[in-house]
């Protein structure tokens, strides 16, 4: 069994260099974006693309922060994915606590309806949505879009939630029952506490879905004070396309955040992002 | 048992608080999720009927959106072509997903020193925000850029490639950008295919004398049919209606000339215009080319619900 995954001294070296090879096809792009965002001037960045900077501008991230409005971005960002995070925690806890645990008539008919949310995507009905969201009054708002990216990831999370659910035994319950608990408290005291890892899965997927989402802001928001950074790199590109050095230090803002988190998380990261991608 | 020394009457009010309080968890989800996820999707059949600027009044015409689609030249062609990119798109995609996705896991399955910190190098990107990765790709490949000035630099190329400014190139390097940044996703599926083959069947396998390679090809690759499945499912359904690189890089007239054209894209541009002086935009038929695409990709992503459904 074992020889079959043992490698010699001589095989061992032929897979480190193709893991090289591919690690090298990974970092390569970062590593250019690092070197060229501390360049002074975007001529330098033509001339020698892996050349070390000279002099080494950190001030150009001070810049892209200031000047082209990358905080106030950064901002808007931040309360997309923060408000997305706690909308979707509670809203898709409790459903999914309901038709897991406290089914009614017509209870699978609602699960039903959350599947086919997971079977289409919600692009492809972005001409109703649009004519939705712009009747209740949130175009260009941050309401709005938050409550639309939301709503996007619930199908998703009610699903990981629901069948996490599955799993936790239902003795507490009972005995909690029994002494009279009503389902809020059920919910607060017993369920919650339990589905802790299933939550957090959900948090992280939607933190990282409504930082990253580029599609749903670019359809509602129109005034910049409301964009977030994915729609601020795409003004940002309009306006320096030229400003190599700029647009560089423009994207490590926008990735650095997601690096550092995934840096200290990675584990994490892997195993929440792939059951997330399974269940979309 | 306390719920004995109960008076019927409380018994009454604490079926009634329950079923108030179930009301009242559920309401918050259901709400949020239909009127900005469901509604939109049901609204997609009656929004198909009319003819519609997207302000203004609706007219009703009946299937006309539909046979337009599929039988105006105007509308026929931009969709045949749009699919038929969108089909090469998904295959590149799909194509090195299998290939360099297996050939890496297989790979990482092995006693490889330092496999540990190569998953987590390999799966760096994902996280990262499309947008980010489009453009530092974009720079990356832009003729002015990092790999054409190495390619010259080494006597590869006599003159930087265009690779997203040629009509021949553009498709497919926005497809390998995809893959680039998607690849430690594929990487990880297959990986934990490959880990969950039964260890008694390799054991056998090597007492029948079977060398590594056998080994692997008749016991794990067969093993690994279902990982594969579910990689194309998913990203088929992804990319018959994601186009944000697209969009990003090359807005929604999908150039050079149209030639990175794809669903995702053509969908936008019917809705909202390629450029900011269009004139026809038809909501009307934005809704009947959601709805063709999500009958396209239907079959695929109805497998994808069922096996979550089984596993839930």
């Amino acid at each position: 069994m074992d020889k079959i995954f043992k490698l010699n001294k001589r095989e061992q070296l032929v897979v480190q260099f193709i893991m090289l090879a591919w690690v090298a096809v990974v970092l390569i792009p970062f590593g250019a974006a690092i070197i060229n965002a501390l360049k002074p001037n975007v001529g330098q960045v033509f001339r020698e693309p892996f050349g070390l900077p000279d002099p080494w501008t950190w001030s150009n991230f001070a810049k892209a922060w200031v000047n082209a409005n990358f905080s106030q971005y950064f901002l808007n960002s931040t309360i997309i994915a923060v408000s997305c995070v706690i909308i979707v925690v509670f809203c898709a806890s409790t459903t999914a606590f309901v038709l897991a645990r406290m089914p009614f008539r017509g209870s699978t008919a609602v699960f039903i309806c959350f599947l086919i949310g997971v079977i289409i995507p919600i692009r492809l009905a972005l001409a109703p949505l649009f004519d939705i969201v712009r009747t209740l009054g949130l175009l260009d708002s941050l309401f709005g879009v938050i409550l639309v990216q939301s709503a996007s990831m619930m199908p998703v999370s009610v699903f990981i939630l629901v069948s996490f659910m599955k799993n936790i035994s239902v003795e507490l319950e009972e005995a909690a029952k029994m002494d009279g608990a009503l389902p809020f408290t059920v919910f607060w005291r017993i369920i919650f506490p339990l589905m802790r890892p299933a939550i957090a899965t959900i948090a992280l997927l939607t933190f990282v879905q409504a930082w990253n989402e580029y599609f749903l802001p670019l359809i509602f928001l129109q005034s910049e004070s409301n964009y977030p950074l994915t729609l601020g790199l795409q003004r940002f590109n309009q306006q320096f396309a030229i400003q190599w050095h700029m647009m560089f230090a423009g994207i490590l803002i926008m990735m650095g955040p997601t690096i550092i988190a995934f840096m200290l998380a990675s584990k994490q990261f892997i195993s929440g992002l792939t059951q997330g991608g399974v269940k979309e | 048992m306390p719920s004995d020394t109960r008076s019927p009457r409380s018994k009454m009010s604490y079926r009634a608080l329950e079923r108030i309080q179930r009301t009242l968890l559920l309401t918050p989800g259901v709400l949020l999720y239909g009127i900005f996820n469901f509604l939109p999707l049901l609204a997609l059949i009656p929004l198909s009927l009319v003819k519609w600027p997207g302000i203004g009044p609706k007219e009703f015409v009946g299937l006309d959106n539909f046979a337009k689609v599929l039988t105006q030249p105007y509308y026929r062609d931009q969709m045949l072509n749009a699919l038929f990119q969108n089909v090469i798109f998904f295959v590149v995609i799909i194509g090195s997903f299998l290939i360099i996705g297996t050939a890496l896991a297989l790979l990482l399955s092995f006693r490889t020193w330092g496999r540990k910190s190569y998953q987590v190098l390999f799966f760096l990107p994902y996280p990262m925000a499309g947008a980010a990765v489009a453009y530092l790709l974009d720079l990356f490949v832009h003729p002015r850029g990092p790999f054409n000035a190495v390619m010259v630099e080494l006597g590869l190329v006599d003159t930087p490639i265009p690779f997203l400014g040629s009509e021949d190139t553009a498709l497919v390097t926005m497809a390998l950008f995809y893959a680039w940044h998607r690849m430690g996703f594929a990487i990880m599926l297959i990986l934990s295919g490959i880990l969950a083959v039964r260890t008694d069947l390799l054991e056998a396998s090597q007492l029948d004398g079977a060398s590594r390679w056998q080994s692997i090809r008749n016991v794990v690759l067969p093993v690994l049919g279902p990982a594969f499945v579910l990689i194309t499912v998913i990203v088929m359904v992804d990319v018959f209606n994601n186009a944000d690189y697209i969009l990003l890089i090359m807005g929604p007239e999908a150039g050079p000339l149209r030639s990175t054209d794809i669903m995702g894209t053509f969908l936008f541009r019917t809705a909202f215009g390629g450029s900011a002086d269009t004139t026809d935009t038809n909501f009307g038929m934005a809704a009947a080319i959601g709805l063709l695409t999500a009958l396209m990709i239907l079959p695929a992503a109805i497998f994808l619900a069922l096996r979550n459904l089984r596993n839930t």
